[in-house]
């Protein structure tokens, strides 16, 4: 389907990504060498005397110069090894892949309940602007981007893991152990991610719709054609507004993954976010490192999904008019 | 019914030169809402501790302990540890309020500066600082953010510095935006044509046409910033205890949530309405220099 000028915007994308990554690889590997306790130190404890630290230092490799370290690091990187745990003394790379799994099908979760909901209200509320669901979608959601996810999430926990007792406080099951298990104990965690995005896709796509309905020359030829009321939002405004909404969803992501790490910490699931937050707890920097370079690459990607599906779904870009 | 009036308005162009007094009346109303909120709240956090006697933070007596609302001397009650709640939330809100201040002024001063210097010069510089906050857009804040606090160890400095880290890249891409935009303006190729100095240009130029749009961005940063503030200190990495503020406080709760719910309901009531004061604040004022 893809034409050869859609298929060069995506190689153009894709290595005008590379340098980012590289960026950012720098960027934390600066950044967390700052720490004043070293790794060696940190393993050691504090009774540990300086001969010692500096035998662990050697063993490790620490203390040779950033730039080698940094090389030697990009170097395993580059095939997939992003080291080995200083606390676990585990390839890190193993570990990554099922915490991955956690964070990736919460996230998933949270998308298909946002963009679930967002949609149907943004059209519902575009098709009767100023109307009682309207004006309630837009209240909730106004309200809902005030509201920081870690509260959200402790009153959902209050609410509804407390006080019902519908769903677990904390803690995860396996997919593998009971598929319903699995559902209760990401469902609250899922629907806390979701609901700050809800709010803010709403926002966006209800505000789009009803500018495009209300201003829009095409809307009036398609009106004035005949066409039913559902047809134009649906055909001709939705269509249109899938564009921003798609932008906006690549761009979310970042902050979305954020949201990940404080939300794993409270329902103690045992995602990357989990696993980030206890290697920056431990100053296992190898893993840490490791995180933020897989959050990083996430970012990007998602980023270049968006302008790919723009691609595919803009016959003007398709066609290339560069 | 929405398909009648909507064609009606945009062909017959109704008079918009003199809005209807209830229209105006109403969107004052939006701007000083949020404004008087937030001036309550900075009242209550700066000047309040000054006059009233309110107890101290911390240092609070065991015996007190877990008292509950509207107890003599504790309008709020105290934690488990003896402090009264409200006085936390007030001291708690000056912390939290100082942090999202300094950071948003440094993304004001630093990042728009960049980002103004970046649409003036073009062409090599412009590329690379771009390309290098591209790199800092790319990360996901809260991520590194988390290493930077943790590298330079959890305080109210390090927690400005982390934030600031990623307010001004956010700030420099709006100014620059901004001021490619005034760039073609007749006045700033007649500045340029009389040999106006670049100082001066940016100065008397530049920065009095991009400050409202700045401004305006600053508003919604202060709510972005006052909750990842709040969670860096919920996560143990922001405002360290027993210092008060408002992520502390929520995490502290969070442990007896099921016995104190309200322990996390005080200080996240306070966050909210803070918030929502900002972002409506911000949206105000979005919504009226957009309309001219």
């Amino acid at each position: 389907m893809l034409g050869s000028p859609s298929l060069r915007l995506v190689g153009k994308r894709l290595l005008m990504a590379v340098p980012i990554v590289l960026g950012v690889s720098i960027l934390t590997f600066w950044v967390l060498n700052l720490i004043p306790g070293n790794a060696a130190q940190q393993l050691l404890g504090p009774e540990a005397s300086p001969d010692q630290i500096q035998q662990l230092e050697e063993e490790m490799g620490l203390n040779r110069p950033q730039v080698v370290r940094y090389l030697d690091w990009l170097g395993g990187a580059v095939h997939g090894d992003l080291g080995t745990s200083l606390v676990s003394r585990q390839p890190v790379t193993d570990e990554l892949g099922p915490r991955l799994a956690v964070s990736g099908e919460v996230v998933g979760l949270a998308f298909l309940i946002s963009l679930g909901l967002a949609i149907p209200v943004s059209l519902l509320a575009a098709r009767w602007p100023n109307r009682m669901l309207d004006r309630i979608s837009m209240v909730v959601s106004t309200t809902g981007l005030s509201v920081a996810n870690y509260v959200f999430a402790l009153l959902l926990v209050l609410l509804f893991a407390v006080q019902l007792a519908w769903f677990p406080a904390i803690g995860y099951t396996p997919l593998s152990e009971s598929v319903t298990g699995n559902l209760r104990s990401l469902a609250l965690p899922a629907i806390a991610i979701a609901f700050p995005l809800f709010c803010f896709y709403t926002r966006f796509l209800r505000s789009d719709l009803v500018d495009q309905m209300q201003g829009e020359d095409y809307i009036m030829t398609a009106r004035a054609k005949g066409i039913g009321p559902w047809q134009v939002l649906l055909r001709h405004a939705f269509r249109n507004s899938a564009f921003g909404l798609i932008t906006i969803v690549g761009l979310n992501l970042s902050t979305l993954i954020g949201a990940t790490v404080i939300i794993e910490q409270i329902f103690a699931l045992p995602g990357i976010g989990q696993m980030l937050l206890q290697a920056i707890n431990t100053r296992d920097f190898i893993v840490v490192q490791a995180c933020v370079i897989v959050f990083a690459i996430i970012t990007v990607l998602a980023n270049l999904l968006a302008d790919l599906l723009y691609a595919v779904l803009d016959p003007r870009i398709r066609y290339g008019s560069n | 019914m929405a398909v009648t009036e909507v064609p009606a308005s945009s062909v017959l162009a109704v008079d918009e030169t003199a809005p209807a007094p209830a229209r105006k009346w109403l969107r004052s109303l939006a701007i000083g809402l949020p404004a008087g909120l937030l001036v309550l709240i900075f009242g209550a956090c700066f000047v309040l501790p000054l006059v009233a006697p309110i107890p101290k933070p911390t240092g609070g007596d065991v015996l007190s302990s877990s008292l509950p609302p509207f107890s003599p001397g504790h309008l709020l009650g105290t934690d488990p540890n003896g402090n009264d709640i409200f006085s936390r939330i007030l001291y708690g809100g000056r912390s939290s309020l100082i942090v999202a201040i300094s950071v948003n002024l440094l993304g004001l001063a630093l990042g728009g500066s960049l980002g103004a210097l970046s649409a003036h010069f073009g062409g090599a510089v412009d590329t690379i600082i771009m390309r290098v906050l591209d790199v800092f857009i790319a990360f996901p804040s809260l991520v590194l953010t988390l290493a930077v606090a943790q590298s330079l160890g959890p305080s109210q400095r390090n927690t400005i510095f982390a934030l600031a880290f990623f307010s001004i890249p956010a700030f420099a891409r709006i100014s620059r935006a901004a001021t490619l935009r005034l760039r073609e303006q007749p006045f700033m190729v007649a500045a340029k044509l009389s040999g106006t100095s670049t100082w001066r240009i940016l100065v008397r130029h530049i920065a009095p046409n991009i400050g409202p749009q700045l401004m305006t961005f600053a508003m919604l940063g202060m709510g972005i910033i006052m909750i990842i503030e709040g969670a860096l200190s919920f996560l143990g990495l922001g405002i360290p205890p027993p210092a008060p503020s408002w992520g502390n406080m929520i995490a502290q709760g969070q442990l007896s949530l099921s016995a104190t719910p309200l322990l996390v309901v005080w200080p996240s009531l306070a966050l909210f309405l803070t918030v929502i004061g900002f972002n409506q604040l911000g949206e105000a004022l979005r919504a009226r220099w957009s309309g001219r």
